[in-house]
């Protein structure tokens, strides 16, 4: 049995950008001009995330988090595993966990399989290896068709698990990733192959074939209202629909936090860097403004009769995580907690406790944060928070689930 | 009008058809029938009191089953070569807007003996270096929440088209109306999304193939196929008598200004 894992999420965002940002500029994805981009002041940006993920690993988290987006000043990891690689080299103990590579805009899903087989090599076995369609915007950036996208991911990450289970050579006869010699060097370290966790967006379809292959279910959502403790319980059906159980680790979620001394110190600090996070980094993804890239009929990838489904129940014009007016409306969004450490102890606890979630990744740095202050909140949580949401999350899954094996399944494969 | 499903290897397409005489093939764009409108606009109205109007829904259009093998456009042309052998349609017109203007101008690059008469009307399909098509996708992403007024921009003369605010409101459409632009939207990325954005680059080439009398129809105001993608059209089909501009129409001069279209176009055919 083991308590909920920590995880330290970083995005890498773009922190220089001008006040007007936001009134000047139309979009913070895709099409976001590159004029923008400050070599003067960016000089050493990369080191400074890179060490505060380090730091994470010091202070005694069960693993750092990356994952890949392109054009946008949200995150600056085009290619996340070029940043774990550099973590394998300067951290020991935490997982290094890349949620995910966006399979359907490789050329070939066998580089993928590669790189994460080095990385599992270097890190000594700590890779968790994502494996993420991409959402609109990736669409964009790559031009990848949306009809097809889902199943060209599903038939890129079963060739990449293939290729690090089975002996090669063989030969992959799929319907987008023909390939005569599939013969993986080197292997990943870890047996039978490295975790593997997926992100989702509460689609039944993508629950089902996670399911399917006995994989972790992460939850893409940033919010966390009642609709976490619902995809928890989906997910959970699903299982037992294909012969599985629900158990704690099989399903993550991604919040953000900031803790300080006081709940209003830690207002004032992070308030700067949460604004620029909301209003900057999430427009053109999760704002009102301008436009929305994430959702909407020009990334047709669920199918027809899905997006019916899904008309039903939209409001059009609805308030996303960026439209949020006011602290109030950010607090009830349960997005973002910011407090004392016993404020911030007692509203995650609160999460897991509904949610029965067992992995959380989470965002230290917001925005343009500092990084003197990053690293305070990070040493805060990791001191005064993570011990009790350790011992209350094991007491808790040793109630709900006693005697489960939280490995992942192997029998569960194909 | 009746609609009827046929079944073509085992998949249903379905079907509008309407009026006497000779038989003409009429191939949807994005903002016509099967692609927004379950029936007929006023164009299709006006054709079908000359001809005998036949409107397949392309695949994944409408009731039309989608057909996942579907990547590039020559599977939607042989898809249509299916098409026309179930409906036994040898010899007829043949009328495409926008999207069903490039499949129109394909088929008659291969089988210029089925054509009787060609018409394009505002067609993607060619490659013309400095006048790329525009990227429909991105403006079907809402703006500012729920408007789609470049969309319509890009569709029509301007968003504010009584048409174009009909068939492309802001917010919220009519229910099925939303569907099936969504189908439309998903066919397309298919064939039009990934480079090639929208065009072969070979059917220039072959355009010379084409025997049949042709005229191509553009929008004098297209904001989505430039209009240089009609004069190229119209200089490389040797039987193409006239670019015939619409003054004021956008991209969908059909459905923008339905009487002038009908009637250049029921002029040229019965010559």
């Amino acid at each position: 049995m083991k308590p909920v894992q920590l995880f330290c999420w970083h995005f890498m965002a773009y922190p220089y950008l001008a006040k007007d940002f936001d009134e000047k500029e139309y979009s913070g994805w895709v099409t976001v001009p590159n004029r923008l981009w400050d070599n003067a002041k960016a000089r050493g940006l990369y080191q400074e995330y890179i060490d505060q993920l380090v730091y994470a690993d010091e202070l005694g988290f069960d693993g750092m988090v990356l994952n890949e987006h392109h054009q946008n000043i949200y995150g600056l990891m085009p290619s996340p595993n070029l940043i774990a690689a550099a973590l394998t080299q300067n951290t020991s103990r935490g997982k290094i966990i890349i949620l995910g590579n966006l399979l359907p805009l490789h050329l070939n899903p066998m580089r993928v399989a590669e790189e994460y087989a080095m990385l599992d090599q270097m890190s000594h076995g700590r890779l968790v290896a994502g494996f993420a369609p991409g959402g609109g915007p990736e669409t964009f950036n790559y031009d990848v068709p949306s009809a097809n996208t889902r199943e060209k991911f599903w038939e890129a990450a079963d060739l990449i698990v293939r290729s690090w289970t089975e002996d090669g050579p063989f030969a992959h006869e799929g319907r987008y990733f023909p390939l005569r010699y599939v013969n993986l060097w080197p292997k990943p370290l870890q047996k039978p192959f490295p975790p593997v966790w997926i992100p989702g967006s509460r689609s039944p379809s993508t629950m089902t074939e996670v399911a399917k292959r006995g994989y972790c279910y992460f939850l893409s959502s940033r919010s966390h209202g009642g609709e976490t403790h619902r995809a928890q319980q989906e997910f959970a059906a699903v299982l037992e629909k294909h012969g599985d159980k629900y158990h704690p680790f099989r399903f993550g979620i991604l919040m953000s936090t900031y803790v300080a001394e006081t709940d209003q110190q830690a207002r004032e600090e992070c308030e700067e860097g949460v604004w620029y996070f909301l209003k900057n980094c999430l427009k053109g993804h999760l704002r009102r403004e301008g436009r929305q890239l994430t959702y909407g009929p020009g990334v047709p990838y669920i199918p027809a009769a899905a997006w019916r489904e899904y008309l039903k129940g939209y409001t059009p014009g609805r308030k996303l995580l960026g439209d949020v007016e006011n602290w109030e409306e950010l607090e009830a969004s349960q997005s973002i907690i910011v407090g004392s450490p016993e404020t911030v102890t007692r509203r995650i606890q609160s999460l897991i406790e509904k949610a029965k979630v067992g992995n959380l990744l989470i965002q230290f740095q917001l925005g343009n944060m500092p990084d003197h202050l990053a690293r305070k909140s990070m040493k805060l949580f990791a001191e005064k928070v993570a011990p009790a949401l350790r011992q209350g999350s094991l007491k808790q899954f040793n109630e709900e689930y006693p005697g489960m094996n939280f490995e992942q399944s192997a029998a569960a494969l194909h | 009008m009746s609609g009827r499903a046929i079944e073509i290897n085992g998949r249903k397409v379905w079907i509008l058809e309407s009026g006497n005489g000779a038989p003409l093939l009429y191939l949807h764009g994005f903002a016509d029938v099967h692609s927004v409108k379950e029936s007929w606009l006023p164009f299709h109205e006006q054709l079908a009191q000359h001809a005998r109007v036949i409107a397949p829904a392309h695949p994944g259009c409408a009731q039309t089953d989608e057909n996942k093998d579907v990547d590039v456009i020559e599977d939607v042309v042989f898809h249509y070569l299916e098409v026309l052998d179930a409906l036994n349609l040898t010899q007829f017109d043949l009328i495409g807007s926008c999207v069903g203007g490039w499949i129109a101008a394909e088929l008659a690059v291969r089988h210029p003996e089925k054509i009787r008469k060609l018409v394009l009307i505002g067609a993607s399909g060619l490659f013309v270096q400095g006048a790329l098509i525009g990227d429909i996708f991105m403006m079907a992403q809402p703006e500012y929440g729920s408007s789609y007024a470049t969309l319509r921009e890009m569709l029509f003369c301007s968003a504010d088209h009584p048409m174009a605010l009909e068939m492309f409101p802001d917010g919220k459409g009519e229910l099925e109306d939303e569907v099936r632009r969504y189908q439309m939207l998903r066919l397309s990325s298919r064939i039009g999304f990934k480079p090639p954005y929208f065009y072969n680059h070979s059917l220039r080439n072959r355009l010379h193939r084409i025997t049949s009398p042709t005229l191509v129809i553009w929008g004098g105001k297209d904001n989505f196929v430039p209009r240089s993608h009609g004069e190229t059209y119209a200089k490389l089909i040797p039987n193409c008598s006239e670019l015939k501009i619409i003054p004021g129409a956008g991209h969908s001069a059909q459905v923008e200004n339905p009487e002038e279209t009908a009637k250049s176009m029921m002029d040229f055919l019965a010559k």
